[in-house]
């Protein structure tokens, strides 16, 4: 239970027992009945909203994928597993399943690691200008993904973009280059602007778990005559492997849910070279008529359960390779919880 | 002290590391530079520029000409409504909601917080559908009450944890303290809830910069309403028949991006140590 949480905590069983405890001792003050009323109160204004906006519309949309619907007439065909079937033989869905998977595996394969290493420069305390570089690093997040698309379509275009035109002036190509209309180079594209964009996010999660990282212990390893790879390997990386498993979870869902960088920047296009998922969902749902609202939902649903599977693997492998890390730098792992 | 804890030879380490950081940063924030550079060039001068960032002559009409004619004057009013509404809404909700399952068991406590982990895993686009059919429902579409609404009620659970994370936390001691000087169920809450500056801090820095650049929302939900699109929508304003207004579009984007950056500098102090805090425990 502790382990499955975003928010880790070894004493998590002990704090537990402790609450029960407390709650034992407070029942005994005042009324049992009281205290239950306070938490129905304080619940009340998530639980609404959340019925209402996430476990409704769940439900609603499992039960609307055994349907033939365009989301206008009434919901009167059901057709059983008629969409899933339809589904598994569809090779678009295919096709875009492919390609979500490539781009959730490269993105977080470049964007992980590259903000850790920044992370690591940035909190480093002989650094100069560390806001500067902080904020020039983040701040592309800022930037709402339509206009990132906008001003990458314009930045990459092959007629009088700036990075054609920054490239020949270098003389590293002879004409001009259309990165975003290619099948081959369009999904990489997508995908390292997109890294471009959500990385100042990951920089700050290791920012954060990077402050768990006591200084001593880099002291003590410097006058140990350790260098920057023993250190990074045997203090940091242990230390913070617990929230780089919550952090590396984090990165690939936000990565398998990639929608409005695709939308802006290529429409699925060239072709259909670089479909996602989520696009493939919204362009039968919201685009191409006749609506396919249980297709759509249908495709929703098979995808949930595919990610969930991906990522519970991946959870599972996080925590095996943990698991023997631990076991090589324990001593310092053990001076650490002592 | 810290002078001590420098390295010898700190010097040339800066002159080494500001040098490369610099040159990355400079082609990381290129494509603002460029938007920013943009919106003071005239129609012509954006074009043959290719990637320089020196404007050959300067156009200060496309700030007025987004401010004014592309209705930017309103999109700005909008989206700081739904903003901070919204902003708001999820403090409000997830940090009780974050307390009370910190402190406190009741049946169904697991059940609901594993619910809301699983919710992390859910595709956005999947159940958008139902929740416009919602919205539709209730009369609130093409409404700023629908936008808000829509706009607080799907996100929420990564900010519950990180409020249950922190408040699990606090020692024993605190609330021991506030049970001695006779604080009740809600006055207790009332005296922790500042110690969660951090997290506090951190879900408006993220639903804050989340809400301002949400664009399906308010897209779908404002159809046909175009007075109470926010930004991100506004910007499309800019697509004319057959031709795009550039330096209008960048002189739009510097408008929407200044503020999120003033927030962001704001608290960034407290963001760095409020995921800190919440990561540890």
């Amino acid at each position: 239970m502790s382990k499955a949480s975003p928010v880790p905590s070894a004493d998590y069983a002990e704090r537990q027992q402790e609450q029960e405890s407390r709650v034992v001792r407070e029942k005994s003050r005042q009324g049992k009945g009281r205290t239950y009323l306070w938490i129905a109160l304080f619940l009340l204004p998530f639980l609404l909203l959340y019925g209402a906006f996430t476990l409704w519309p769940l439900l609603a949309t499992i039960y609307y994928s055994f349907f033939d619907w365009d989301g206008i007439q009434p919901l009167t065909s059901f057709i059983g597993v008629g969409n899933y079937q339809e589904l598994l033989s569809d090779p678009l869905f295919w096709l875009s399943f492919k390609n979500t998977l490539i781009f959730a595996i490269a993105n977080t394969a470049i964007k992980l690691p590259l903000s850790l290493l920044l992370a690591i420069i940035l909190t480093r305390k002989w650094l100069w200008g560390k806001r500067l570089f902080r904020t020039a690093f983040f701040v592309p997040i800022i930037l709402p993904v339509a206009l990132a698309g906008q001003i990458f379509s314009l930045l990459l275009n092959p007629a009088n973009g700036a990075f054609s035109a920054f490239l020949q002036q270098l003389h590293l190509i002879q004409g001009p280059i259309d990165l975003l209309g290619q099948d081959s180079t369009a999904l990489l594209s997508v995908i390292l602007i997109s890294v471009w964009q959500v990385f100042g996010q990951y920089m700050i999660y290791w920012m954060a778990a990077l402050q768990n990282v006591p200084e001593e212990l880099y002291e003590s390893a410097q006058i140990d005559g350790a260098n920057a790879w023993q250190q990074l390997t045997r203090i940091t990386l242990p230390i913070i492997q617990p929230v780089a498993v919550i952090i590396s979870l984090l990165a690939v869902i936000n990565a398998l849910h990639v929608f409005g960088i695709v939308v802006t920047l290529t429409s699925g296009g060239p072709g259909q070279s670089t479909y996602v998922i989520s696009y493939l969902i919204y362009t039968q749902a919201f685009q191409n008529v006749p609506f396919r609202y249980g297709y759509a939902s249908a495709g929703a649903v098979l995808f949930a359960i595919l990610a969930f599977l991906f990522v519970i693997t991946q959870a599972y492998i996080g925590r095996k390779v943990g698991a023997t890390d631990q076991t090589a730098p324990g001593h310092i792992e053990k001076e650490q919880k002592a | 002290m810290i002078v001590k804890l420098l390295p010898k030879n700190s010097l040339r380490y800066n002159l080494i590391a500001v040098t490369i950081l610099l040159a990355v940063a400079y082609f990381w924030v290129y494509p603002f530079l460029w938007a920013i550079s943009g919106s003071f060039k005239t129609q012509a001068g954006m074009f043959q520029s290719g990637a320089s960032l020196i404007p050959q002559a300067l156009d200060l009409s496309n700030y007025s000409r987004a401010w004014v004619t592309a209705g930017f004057n309103t999109y700005f009013l909008n989206t700081v409504l739904y903003s901070c509404a919204s902003t708001l809404i999820e403090l409000f909700k997830s940090a009780l909601c974050g307390y009370v399952l910190a402190r406190y068991q009741f049946p169904g406590r697991n059940l609901l917080y594993k619910l809301i982990v699983a919710t992390l895993f859910i595709p956005i686009a999947s159940i958008i559908i139902p929740q416009f059919l919602l919205i539709e429902n209730l009369g609130l579409l093409n409404t700023r009450t629908g936008v808000i609404l829509a706009l607080s009620g799907a996100a929420g659970a990564l900010y519950v944890l990180l409020f249950e994370g922190f408040f699990r936390g606090l020692p024993e001691e605190i609330f021991d303290a506030a049970k001695v000087d006779g604080a009740g169920f809600a006055r207790t809450f009332w005296l922790v809830f500042p110690l969660a500056k951090p997290i506090i801090a951190t879900v408006i820095i993220f639903q804050f910069i989340a809400s301002w650049n949400e664009f399906n929302i308010p897209l779908i939900y404002t159809i046909s309403q175009p007075d109470l699109r926010n930004l991100a929508v506004g910007m499309f304003s800019f697509q004319g028949e057959h031709s795009f207004d550039w330096t209008g579009f960048a002189a739009g984007s510097v408008i929407s991006f200044i503020p999120i950056l003033i927030v962001f500098l704001v608290f960034q102090g407290y963001f760095v140590r409020g995921l800190a805090g919440a990561v540890k425990g």
